[in-house]
């Protein structure tokens, strides 16, 4: 109980309230605007946190992360151009119904679904992620390395256009990991002569250039695009006979979101999809889905908002991300000396508690600014390209720069936005990548310990009942999205 | 249709083909990237007897890349078992990268091989005032605004606000 009031007290000091509206806000504004994104408004904030109390940094990247994903649903709905890919499903609908002259009501389904998604994660993230913390701190290095090793497999099936590109990102984001000195042996590992590589290399900068740098190049070819916006005049918050209609809807949207969420390297959009796709299987009226239907936004809205917690119950008891977004705030985490696992809920429990705070607070802020701002927010889609991405390219060159003030960070940046572009247009996706440079560490340092302990014998690692578990996980999710088609193909011969 | 199928990149439907060509191109890369770090990971020297049991520093990397290699070997045939999906990525990468875009590649590379003789403020407006005009802005006032106000407002945030530390380049000469 001290602990939760300590964490609590924390959040409710003036300042770090205005550090989580701050993120509440930039967070609305990147969810909304096409080509910007939660994952590329953390990146870019990481370096100029450090600045800050971490109690601060990772409550306003929380809140962040919570207002991102409401914000997609605006120019989704008044665009049809979902700012962030959790709100494609909310677009379906969502652009119907506005287009049918209630861009307003459509907002505030949007919103009011969204707070509570994400307001039930937050219970369960509370409850969850002490137990789970618990639980995790009987692992020993075998079942954590089981459990990466699960988290990694995870990414096959993470939203993506393919699972065999997704995999092979992420075994180079863990092999990007081994860069530098070995620290069991003291051995410096490709390091190509280049002195700056001795520390391995530098998490923040790739990211800022995969977000970042990539996305820019992407949106240089549609610079001239014209866009049919719609101006929302208000926000329609619905009314009690409108939410008791949809409350099945909501409720079991809530539930499938955490519970995907919770999932490793699953995140918001997949909980999205898999929201609108059950609301429309539950639904009395599923010919009118893709026509305006109310069920058809509050099923993925509430469904991604409430994977946002749900990502966040692995990510603080584990130290496992449960979608890219919180990878980026894990890294954050440890770069503010944090040491995301259960170790983070023994040591610094009060950090669980902050961040319950902050996200309870950024969940009511987005609907307070959807319900003050929407109109605001629907202008932001003016603002020119040529304007907007050399912006986020003058905040990626200092991001990056002064993460360490080496300039050799902004050559590793740009190298991997450029290489990012070209790996996106044949079907790669950087969160998998991103995946794998943060766990790498962790894989390796657990692999390694294992086989110490039995004596360099893979097959002892069996002797784990935990281990394997997760290595029976690790088999399903790495054949699951191909068992349709490896089933075509042998019904076609 | 015979000419056309030839300059198609994409695989037919009919799955005469046995490899998708484009996928075939980068699983060589991949494995020509792969054979070159296992080749540099048999260059790490051995742990010293004296840590005892460890595994040696070469052990995890070399598994990763057999693991990319196997990876990439099945990506030029992951067109048969997984179509629609590669389908789709085929729409995308037959779209040439347009000239813009190799441009602004060309723009970010030489502005940042300049910043450090620039520093940080000229480097900004650099590259507030390149990128609309050669984006195509027409409007220049709102070019030369946006130039001189939004660096000004960044350098502001984060040298006085933030106290970040922003090199001066050439301007420290100026003084």
């Amino acid at each position: 109980m001290d602990d939760v009031l300590k964490g609590l007290s924390l959040i409710f000091e003036f300042k770090n309230i205005m550090v989580i509206f701050a993120g509440v806000l930039i967070g609305v504004l990147v969810g909304a605007l096409p080509g910007l994104s939660s994952p590329m408004a953390i990146a870019l904030l990481m370096p100029f946190t450090i600045s800050l109390d971490p109690v601060a940094a990772i409550s306003m990247m929380a809140a962040l992360y919570c207002a991102g994903t409401f914000g997609g649903s605006i120019t989704a709905i008044l665009i049809n151009a979902p700012g962030a890919p959790p709100a494609v499903a909310t677009a379906l609908d969502g652009y119907q119904m506005a287009k049918k002259g209630e861009p307003g009501r459509a907002l505030g389904l949007a919103a009011v679904s969204s707070v509570i998604g994400g307001m039930i994660s937050i219970v369960i993230f509370l409850f969850a992620t002490p137990l789970l913390a618990e639980l995790a701190l009987k692992f020993g290095p075998i079942e954590y390395f089981g459990l990466a090793l699960f988290a990694l497999s995870m990414l096959a099936s993470m939203s993506g256009k393919s699972s065999i590109r997704n995999l092979i990102a992420g075994v180079t984001g863990v092999l990007i990991s081994t860069v530098g000195v070995h620290l069991a042996t003291g051995v410096e590992r490709f390091e190509f002569g280049i002195p700056e590589l001795s520390e391995g290399i530098k998490f923040v900068p790739v990211l800022i250039g995969l977000f970042a740098i990539s996305e820019l190049l992407t949106q240089s070819k549609t610079l001239n695009d014209a866009v049919e916006r719609m101006n929302a005049k208000a926000l329609r918050l619905p009314t009690i006979a409108e939410l008791k209609a949809l409350k099945g809807t909501i409720l079991r949207s809530s539930g499938l979101g955490t519970f995907i969420g919770i999932l490793p390297a699953e995140g918001s959009t997949v909980a999205a999809m898999m929201g609108y796709n059950e609301a429309k299987r539950f639904s009395k009226t599923p010919e009118l889905f893709g026509t305006g239907c109310a069920e058809g936004i509050v099923g993925p809205e509430a469904a991604n908002n409430a994977a946002a917690g749900g990502a966040m119950v692995p990510t603080l008891a584990l130290g496992i991300p449960g979608s890219g977004t919180t990878a980026l705030i894990l890294a954050a985490l440890v770069m503010h000396g944090f040491r995301p696992g259960p170790y983070l809920i023994t040591e610094t429990p009060h950090m669980v508690y902050a961040i319950f705070g902050a996200m309870f607070i950024a969940n009511i802020g987005f609907l307070g600014i959807g319900l003050v701002g929407a109109k605001f927010f629907s202008m932001i889609t003016f603002i020119p390209k040529r304007f907007l991405w050399p912006s986020v390219l003058i905040f990626s060159l200092i991001g990056s720069y002064s993460y360490s003030s080496a300039f050799f960070d902004v050559w590793v940046m740009l190298l991997s936005g450029i290489i990012g572009y070209f790996a996106l247009r044949n079907g790669f996706s950087p969160a998998p990548l991103v995946m794998g440079l943060i766990l790498g560490g962790m894989l390796e340092e657990t692999f390694t310990q294992s086989m110490v302990i039995y004596d360099s014998n893979f097959f002892k690692f069996f002797d784990s009942g935990v281990f394997v578990f997760f290595f029976i996980l690790t088999i399903i999710s790495l054949s699951t999205p191909f068992w349709g088609n490896i089933r075509r193909l042998f019904k076609k011969k | 249709m015979s000419d056309q199928s030839s300059h198609n990149l994409a695989p037919e439907k009919s799955g005469a083909k046995m490899f998708h060509r484009k996928d075939l191109w980068l699983a060589s890369i991949l494995i020509a990237f792969g054979a070159f770090m296992y080749y540099e990971a048999t260059k790490f020297p051995s742990a010293p007897m004296v840590l005892g049991d460890t595994l040696n520093a070469d052990v995890f990397p070399r598994i990763l890349v057999v693991m990319l290699i196997v990876l990439a070997c099945i990506l030029p045939i992951e067109f048969k078992i997984t179509p629609e999906k590669i389908e789709k990525i085929d729409k995308e990468r037959n779209e040439k990268t347009i000239p813009i875009t190799w441009i602004t590649i060309v723009m970010i590379l030489t502005i940042v091989s300049l910043s450090s003789f620039l520093g940080a403020a000229l480097t900004m407006f650099v590259t507030a005032i390149v990128f609309p005009l050669v984006w195509g802005e027409k409007n220049y006032i709102a070019v030369a605004i946006y130039a001189v106000v939004f660096p000004m407002l960044v350098y502001l945030l984060f040298h006085e606000v933030l106290g970040l530390y922003m090199e001066p380049g050439v301007l420290e000469y100026l003084k």
